[in-house]
């Protein structure tokens, strides 16, 4: 290897340089233990709600007055976070099993257990993809169906119904070959709706977005085809804001709200 | 435009970057110049990050600095708050996943100052610190430039594990790489193109300035 | 003050120094050839290296002794050490680095004792270059300055003028004989050049394998080399395998026969009992004449043919057949005013004392 001789010029602005940047960068990480917690709510929610979340949460900031924060992502990491003390106030998970648990291990409230929400799945193909979403999950089996994006069935609730829906129509085994997976639904989302994937079957909430709405078409998979996506909302013990928690709870329940949440692709009981 | 998100990854990855520099020196120092016959274990240990998926990084770090873990109760006792879903967790976090970029390339670069050089200091009844501030650290200036420009590159991208360990609250742990993946989750492609572009611009800009700094990027110096 | 050295260190499973000498005020050579193990002792001296057992002295002050786990460190031995490949600072200048052994001054007499050395050794004029823009000798004596100027208690020098041409190498050596004129301190200088030998020693010590082989005066140590290694390394371009013929008690000679060949010479008388030896001569011992010469002293006058002849720097060298091959060295102006070809029958003139006996 070279030994690379630096000129003094280049030591001496190196070593200007870097003492500079060295008290900025204090300076600046140090302002963090500036940054107080959030006064107001906090709220995890799946990722599958990002269509319908920032509606209501604004909606409520405006009826009560109070701030709200929303962070999504997967239940799953949620789930995994909030057991290792993660500062939400409340879960809106995509599959009520996680909220179940919490209960069981006491990281939740028993009683603010509510099932918000039942998904549903829809088969969903772009306009110009000449797919004719109407014959259903058989139309999949067409040769020029070459990709269908789903949800990652061993973490998505949306994965499991859509694979769950490929059975029961019995064409799972035809198309598997085809299938990609998503992440979550909103990376399935993407796959379908970049091209990547011919056809997919997504959330009804997603196929009701104004993105998607404006250049696919969906057809309505059937309830019977697969069991429920059942969703439910809890609030965790851990929470400094149990009170605005359980009425950001109460909102959510009203019956315009959920009115809202059907429109919005949302079944509720 | 998440300006909180963009100012918030530049604060992190400026304090990880000297965080990381104040560590890594002693460390590479040591990796390099001991004559124990076991540096071999530390060396893997330090270079573990890069082989670790960020989600696994990121889980195990979760469990470590959870509310369950005795570092999270110790700190949640010394400060009255969590660790975990901190800044402070990103930092502690991003130190650890970034170390071997900064401890490698700075290595490497003390290990190619000449030995000769080294005892001739010594011989001259220079301390193995004077050795080390007046002839090593100068003649290795760029590898440890370089070091210090990579952990601050590698915060910045750093996505899985400042996932897992943030919990992605805005203003307080959400980078910007989870801010365009939040938009691009949300099927905002506008504004995740925006706020990409924006840390494209801020990244090239660093780097411009760092290798500005040196007179001839990547080309061997000519011998004297 | 006197160097008192000890010491064993096994390098490997086949090759362990092992050698003890000592060395006083003045030039002492170090000298052998690659892996002889002088670059180790060195490096021992210095403390760069840790023997397994022995003992290194320099006056009163012990620097090493396994007996009593006595083993100062580097930075407190107060010795200063020439490289090889002089391994000055690149990134300072040559005032910073003639000044980097004497921190602990002040600036300004450090200053001053630094332009006071840079005098001696003629390069006062180039202390604010770096080592990148200098020649290799300002190099070298730049290097010498920096270990000479913290007044060491003991130099060493590892091969430092071999990289230098010959008329560089005498003005370093003039240079660093005046300043030890003035210190007296034990200078180790580490070669492999009989050249630097007769130039600069006062003292010379053989080193082959680990070992110590001969020591003495340049002269006594090169000129008579007893030993084979010793021959061949002090530049006994000819070395031939005998057997004696006749030996003459009264006249202190004997006649030898050299090879296989017929060809015989007259060589000093060795007291050994043995019927082989082996002869040593010098290229440069040996004259040429191109017709037959008559009214010498020498006693040997030997026939030959004129094999090869090539030029190597200043140095003509000719291959003589003479019953066995003769390698002898000639002056340009000498091949010339013979008007020497391949082929040209010549006679080879060899002085009795200029064959030396090899007893090993």
């Amino acid at each position: 290897m070279m030994c690379t001789i630096p000129e003094g010029g280049l030591l001496h602005r190196v070593r200007m340089t870097a003492i500079v940047a060295a008290i900025v960068a204090l300076a600046l990480g140090l302002t963090a233990y500036a940054q107080a917690a959030p006064q107001a709510l906090t709220i995890a929610a799946a990722s599958d709600l990002q269509t319908v979340m920032p509606e209501l949460a604004s909606g409520f900031e405006h009826s009560v007055n109070a701030k709200v924060t929303v962070s999504f992502g997967s239940s799953g990491n949620f789930f995994a976070q909030i057991q290792n003390g993660a500062p939400f106030d409340v879960f809106f998970s995509a599959d009520i099993e996680y909220p179940k648990q919490l209960v069981a291990s006491g990281h939740a409230d028993a009683m603010s257990l509510y099932r918000y929400a039942t998904g549903k799945i829809v088969l969903w193909a772009r306009s110009d993809s000449g797919i004719d979403v109407k014959r259903g999950l058989i139309g999949l089996t067409d040769a020029r169906v070459r990709r269908i994006a789903i949800a990652n069935p061993q973490h998505a609730p949306y994965g499991r119904a859509a694979e769950a829906a490929l059975r029961h129509d019995k064409v799972y085994d035809a198309v598997k070959n085809k299938l990609v997976l998503g992440e979550n639904i909103a990376q399935t989302v993407q796959l379908v709706d970049s091209g990547n994937a011919d056809a997919s079957i997504v959330s009804l909430s997603h196929a009701l977005s104004p993105l998607l709405r404006s250049h696919g078409t969906y057809f309505e998979i059937p309830s019977s085809a697969y069991p429920p996506i059942e969703q439910a909302a809890v609030v965790l013990t851990s929470s400094a804001n149990k009170l605005l928690a359980r009425q950001f709870l109460d909102y959510v329940k009203r019956p315009e709200i959920r009115r809202r949440l059907q429109q919005l692709g949302f079944a509720t009981s | 435009m998440d300006w909180q998100a963009i100012w918030l990854t530049a604060r992190l990855a400026g304090l990880v970057s000297v965080i990381l520099l104040v560590i890594s020196l002693p460390l590479a120092h040591w990796l390099t110049f001991s004559r124990k016959r076991w540096t071999f274990l530390i060396e893997s240990l330090v270079s573990l990050p890069l082989v670790l998926p960020a989600t696994v990084l990121g889980f195990y770090l979760l469990m470590a600095m959870g509310s369950r873990s005795p570092l999270g109760r110790w700190w949640m006792a010394a400060t009255g708050h969590g660790l975990a879903f901190t800044f402070e967790a990103l930092v502690v976090a991003s130190v650890l996943y970034s170390l071997p970029f900064a401890v490698q390339p700075i290595a490497a670069a003390f290990a190619q100052v000449e030995p000769s050089l080294r005892e001739a200091s010594a011989t001259l009844g220079a301390s193995s610190f004077r050795t080390f501030v007046r002839i090593v650290l100068p003649l290795s200036i760029e590898g440890v430039m370089a070091g210090v420009v990579l952990s601050f590159a590698h915060t910045v991208g750093e996505f899985g594990v400042v996932l897992m360990v943030g919990g992605n609250l805005p203003g307080i742990t959400r980078t910007v790489s989870i801010s365009i993946y939040d938009h691009v989750q949300a099927l905002q492609y506008r504004e995740a193109n925006l706020t990409a572009l924006v840390l494209l611009a801020f990244s090239l800009a660093v780097l411009v300035t760092v290798y500005g700094l040196r007179r001839r990027p990547w080309a061997a110096a000519p011998l004297a | 003050m006197t160097l008192v050295l000890d010491i064993v260190k096994r390098l490997s499973p086949r090759f362990a120094v092992e050698l003890s000498f000592t060395a006083p005020a003045g030039v002492t050579i170090l000298f052998g050839a690659s892996g002889s193990g002088k670059t180790t002792v060195l490096r021992c001296l210095a403390g760069l290296a840790r023997p397994d057992a022995g003992r290194i002295a320099i006056g009163e002050r012990i620097l090493y002794d396994s007996k009593s786990g006595v083993n100062v460190a580097v930075q407190q031995r107060h010795i200063g050490y020439v490289f090889q490949q002089a391994a000055l600072f690149p990134h300072m200048s040559i005032e910073d680095n003639i000044g980097y052994g004497l921190a602990a001054l002040s600036t300004n007499e450090r200053t001053q004792r630094v332009a006071r050395i840079a005098e001696s050794f003629r390069i006062g004029h180039i202390l604010d270059r770096q080592p990148g823009q200098i020649s290799g000798g300002e190099r070298q004596r730049a290097a010498l300055a920096r270990a000479l100027v913290t007044d060491p208690s003991l130099l060493l020098l590892d091969e430092p003028l071999s990289a230098l041409d010959h008329a560089i190498q005498s003005r370093i050596i003039e240079d660093l004989r005046r300043t030890n004129e003035a210190r007296r301190i034990p200078i180790l200088y580490v070669t492999h050049s009989h050249r630097e030998v007769y130039a600069l020693g006062e003292h010379a010590i053989v080193l082959d394998e680990g070992r110590v082989i001969k020591s003495g005066s340049p002269h006594e140590v090169l000129d008579h080399p007893e030993q084979g290694v010793v021959a061949s390394l002090a530049g006994f371009e000819n070395v031939f395998d005998a057997a004696i013929v006749e030996r003459r008690v009264g006249a202190g000679t004997m006649q030898c026969r050299l090879g296989e060949a017929a060809t015989e010479i007259e060589v000093p008388l060795s007291h050994n009992g043995n019927d082989r030896i082996r002869i040593a001569i010098r290229a440069g011992d040996i004259l040429v004449a191109n017709e037959e010469p008559r009214g010498l002293s020498a006693r040997n006058v030997l026939r030959g043919t004129l094999v090869d002849l090539t030029q190597q720097g200043p140095t003509m060298v000719a291959v003589v057949e003479a019953g066995v091959r003769f390698i002898v060295h000639l002056t340009p102006g000498g091949v010339e005013s013979l008007g020497l070809r391949r082929g040209d029958q010549l006679w080879l003139i060899v002085k009795t004392y200029s064959c030396r006996l090899i007893t090993d």
